[in-house]
């Protein structure tokens, strides 16, 4: 980290939200109040004063000092953004307006340990068992609560004893011979070390359609970092994973299952942290969310739909942060060609946990407000499990509805048959 | 691939594609807000001023000028698709006939003409002498009920009759600790049955002699009827009265519209512009082009029906030299220059309203001479040309019937 003193990061970021073009974007605000009907948070909780109060009004008045602290309970889920008819970036000069007063007033040490994704996965791997049994234990948890910030009944990760990188190097290489050429493969921090079984079935799929997928080395996007006003450290690790992802060559697809990363990689670092690399955007408009991916070739004519019968209703929940990608919604139309799976769309707005915030002991009650309408959805439409496209959502839909909760391509892989 | 991509989810655009999928049809709604709904009063005007108030406005609607967006569709295709609305809408969200206007209260205490209203608004009707106790909330701003009952005691009714109203205020925070609260906080605690029981009774304590309790309309945005376990309370008719956005009314439309349209399996792609369109040979359009995080996407299908709104949803553009244009597909428009169609008084008639996308009578957009432009472009609502919506209160009516009128085209008349 920088020897920068709290000033100077302030004044670094101030700068950024006073001079940069997206600025002018506020003017265009008409005060219609769409986005004040979509904010999830604002909807269960007066503590958020909502997105155009906190964002086109109050942004006015941030001069020299943040005038309106209510900013920090904005979630960061997007939506006021891509509900916003005249074009205004709600949420990425609120994300910036954060930051700045998180400078003023430091970061907490929880805000900056829950950042710290990779991590985790690297220390928890080894000793799952352990991990998993403290992540359990009520009494660790309160201890957690109460030393850390990080909300008792919070939804943790699971470690799996075996990373999608130590499965990778034992598995036996695939028989069939790729008829489609290369992809490369984006799994996020949670598909390398919490998430393993969806990312293994992400390659198969991928295999069983003809191509050859590359797996390079590969740390966080930092979008945990960005939504806790890190936008140092958050930089450092999305440059660092461009890198990593343009190793196997600069012309091939990637293909991810980590859909709020993805989102990062495609438009939130550019717009939230201030990057203008080539690098970054190279990536950005070659990234694509598998269900997106798989939806292209369908529309193509190249996708084999010899699809198995699956018969269950699912759930199926649209995160905000593919939401917030303006692709709709590819993951809901894909599970529709499988015969015999009713898909049934929550249409629900937010689970609630947008990444670290609902772990936060202030803001667990509404994280969990805000997330029951789904919840609630949930429980009564299963026949056993839930669908969603990024981790920490399904974690939280898994931990509040007591449904298990997994990525759309599990539900495709089981189709193609390749597991029952 | 769908057979058809609508672009826009206000009225027009929601109608167009619920009629589609209805009628069988794979569509893909692209929009990036949620149009206009939210933002309006929650009711569906035909046609309320000529400029004389309207009392029957299919009748108005066969005597509008040439030009005028109904003249090519005439009262009765107007008429059935304005019906079609109300009958699958349902008479828990809309009631009334497009042949004949409510008279309703305003926010201001005016009074206004309108075709289909919700069923909590009707008892307003202002007719008969009728007397209102009009009923605000201290910590809504956005009804004010002194300004309300005021302007409605001093208003003489369209049927000549002289209305009576008083006002009184409850004092009942939705939310502790809330300074501001909008309108859909009161709506959303409504759907809360203790809630709105406390409120009735609070209104009842208040609310004094009158034929009608008004109040603002914000009984409940998710449970319907609301309003019927509020009058039951009170123990007299209560008419919700719609407030400025967000409006609670307009948002149960729109709620229910794309709740039908996703039911009916409309793909819903929210949060990216269309920018700009491929054509194939004969100008046929192969593909509009989404402004997506991480790049353009091409969305192809076999038709495709433009409902963007007009000026104030940015469809038409005037730039600083008063040039008028559509940007997406650089459609012909009836007027370029803004210029010389800006009055100098604010309380006339403003002709550059009326410029918009001119049609054929399928309502695919048209040159001077009359001819579709893109044989599989259709145009629907605030774009199309010829009539100064605001002012003469035809916006809602006009979105429905040239989105039916797209949709019709599009299938061969099949419903």
């Amino acid at each position: 980290m920088s020897e920068k003193s709290r000033n100077e990061r302030a004044q670094a970021l101030r700068d950024r939200l006073n001079t940069e073009l997206q600025r002018m974007s506020l003017d265009m605000c008409v005060k219609c109040t769409i986005c004040e009907t979509a904010c999830p948070v604002a909807a269960v909780t007066p503590l958020f004063s909502g997105p155009k109060f906190v964002g086109p009004q109050a942004e006015r008045f941030r001069d020299e000092e943040s005038v309106d602290h209510s900013v920090d309970y904005c979630s960061s889920c997007g939506t006021c953004s891509v509900v916003c008819p005249q074009g205004v970036n709600v949420a990425e000069l609120n994300s910036l307006a954060r930051a700045v007063m998180k400078a003023e007033q430091g970061v907490p040490v929880r805000d900056r340990m829950i950042t710290q994704t990779v991590l985790m996965g690297k220390a928890m791997t080894p000793v799952a068992p352990i991990a998993n049994a403290v992540l359990d234990n009520k009494l660790a948890r309160y201890a957690m609560e109460k030393v850390v910030g990080v909300h008792r009944d919070a939804p943790m990760p699971t470690a799996r004893g075996e990373s999608l990188h130590k499965w990778l190097k034992k598995r036996p290489k695939p028989t069939k011979a790729p008829t489609r050429g290369a992809l490369v493969y984006f799994h996020g921090c949670a598909g390398g070390y919490f998430e393993v079984d969806a990312a293994k079935k992400a390659i198969e799929v991928l295999e069983h359609i003809g191509y050859e997928v590359i797996v390079p080395d590969q740390g966080c996007c930092g979008l945990a970092e960005q939504s806790n006003g890190l936008f140092e450290q958050a930089s450092a690790s999305v440059r660092r994973l461009v890198d990593q992802l343009r190793t196997p060559g600069t012309d091939l697809t990637i293909i991810s299952t980590a859909g709020s990363c993805t989102g990062m990689l495609k438009h939130e670092a550019h717009q939230i942290l201030g990057i203008h690399d080539p690098e970054l955007l190279d990536v950005g408009t070659r990234i694509r969310e598998i269900s997106e991916f798989l939806m292209e070739l369908h529309a193509a004519g190249e996708l084999p739909t010899d699809f198995r019968p699956v018969e269950m209703r699912l759930p199926y929940h649209a995160p905000c942060q593919l939401k917030s990608q303006g692709i709709g919604t590819p993951a809901s139309d894909l599970l529709r060609l499988i015969p015999g799976l009713e898909v049934i769309d929550s249409n629900v707005t937010c689970c609630g946990i947008a990444g670290t915030y609902g772990l936060k002991k202030e803001k667990y009650e509404i994280a969990q407000a805000v997330g029951q309408p789904l919840f609630d959805m949930v429980q009564a439409n299963n026949d056993g499990l839930a669908a969603c496209d990024t981790e920490t959502c399904r974690w939280q839909i898994e931990k509040s509805s007591g449904v298990e909760t997994v990525h759309p391509i599990v539900l495709v892989h089981r189709a193609y048959g390749l597991s029952s | 691939m769908s057979d058809v991509v609508v672009i826009g989810a206000g009225l027009a655009g929601l109608t167009a594609a619920l009629r589609l999928a209805r009628a069988g049809r794979s569509v893909t709604l692209a929009t990036k807000g949620p149009g206009g709904l939210q933002l309006s009063q929650g009711t569906i005007d035909v046609l309320g001023y000529t400029p004389e108030r309207v009392t029957r406005p299919l009748d108005a609607v066969a005597a509008v000028a040439p030009g005028h967006p109904y003249a090519s569709i005439g009262q009765d295709a107007v008429g059935s698709a304005v019906s079609w609305l109300a009958e699958v809408l349902g008479p828990d969200l809309l009631v009334g006939d497009p042949s004949r206007n409510y008279q309703l209260p305003t926010a201001v205490g005016a009074i206004r003409p309108t075709a289909l209203a919700q069923p909590s608004m009707i008892a307003g009707e202002a007719a008969g002498g009728r007397s209102y106790a009009v009923v605000g909330v201290r910590q809504l701003k956005d009804f004010p009920a002194d300004l309300i009952a005021g302007n409605l005691a001093r208003t003489t009714a369209p049927d000549g009759s002289r209305l009576a109203a008083h006002s009184a205020f409850i004092d009942l925070p939705a939310r502790r600790g809330e300074a501001d609260p909008t309108p859909l906080t009161y709506a959303r605690a409504m759907d809360d049955e203790a809630f709105a029981d406390r409120f009735a009774r609070d209104v009842a304590a208040v609310a004094g002699k009158a034929d009608v309790v008004a109040l603002p309309a914000v009984l409940g945005v998710r449970r319907s009827g609301v309003w019927r376990q509020v009058a039951e309370v009170i123990g007299r008719d209560v008419c919700e009265i719609p407030l400025p956005p967000p409006s609670v009314p307009g948002l149960r439309l729109y709620d229910a519209l794309l709740g039908m349209a996703r039911a009916a399996g409309v793909r819903f792609i929210q949060g990216s512009r269309i920018v700009g369109f491929e054509a194939a040979d004969g100008g046929t359009i192969a593909s509009v082009t989404l402004a997506a995080a991480g790049g353009p996407r091409a969305l192809r299908a076999s038709s495709f029906v433009f409902a963007p709104g007009g000026f104030e949803s940015g469809a038409l553009d005037v730039d600083s030299h008063g040039a008028i244009t559509e940007p997406v597909f650089g459609l012909p428009l009836t007027a370029t220059d803004a210029g010389p169609l800006i009055p100098e008084v604010y309380w006339g008639p403003h002709p550059l309203f009326e410029v918009g996308v001119r049609t054929d009578d399928a309502g695919r957009p048209a040159g001077t001479d009359g001819a579709a432009v893109h044989p599989n472009l259709y145009v629907a609502g605030g774009i199309i040309a010829g009539a100064e919506r605001w002012r003469e209160k035809s916006g809602d009516g006009i979105a429905v019937a040239t989105a039916v009128r797209a949709a019709d085209h599009i299938t061969g008349g099949a419903r």
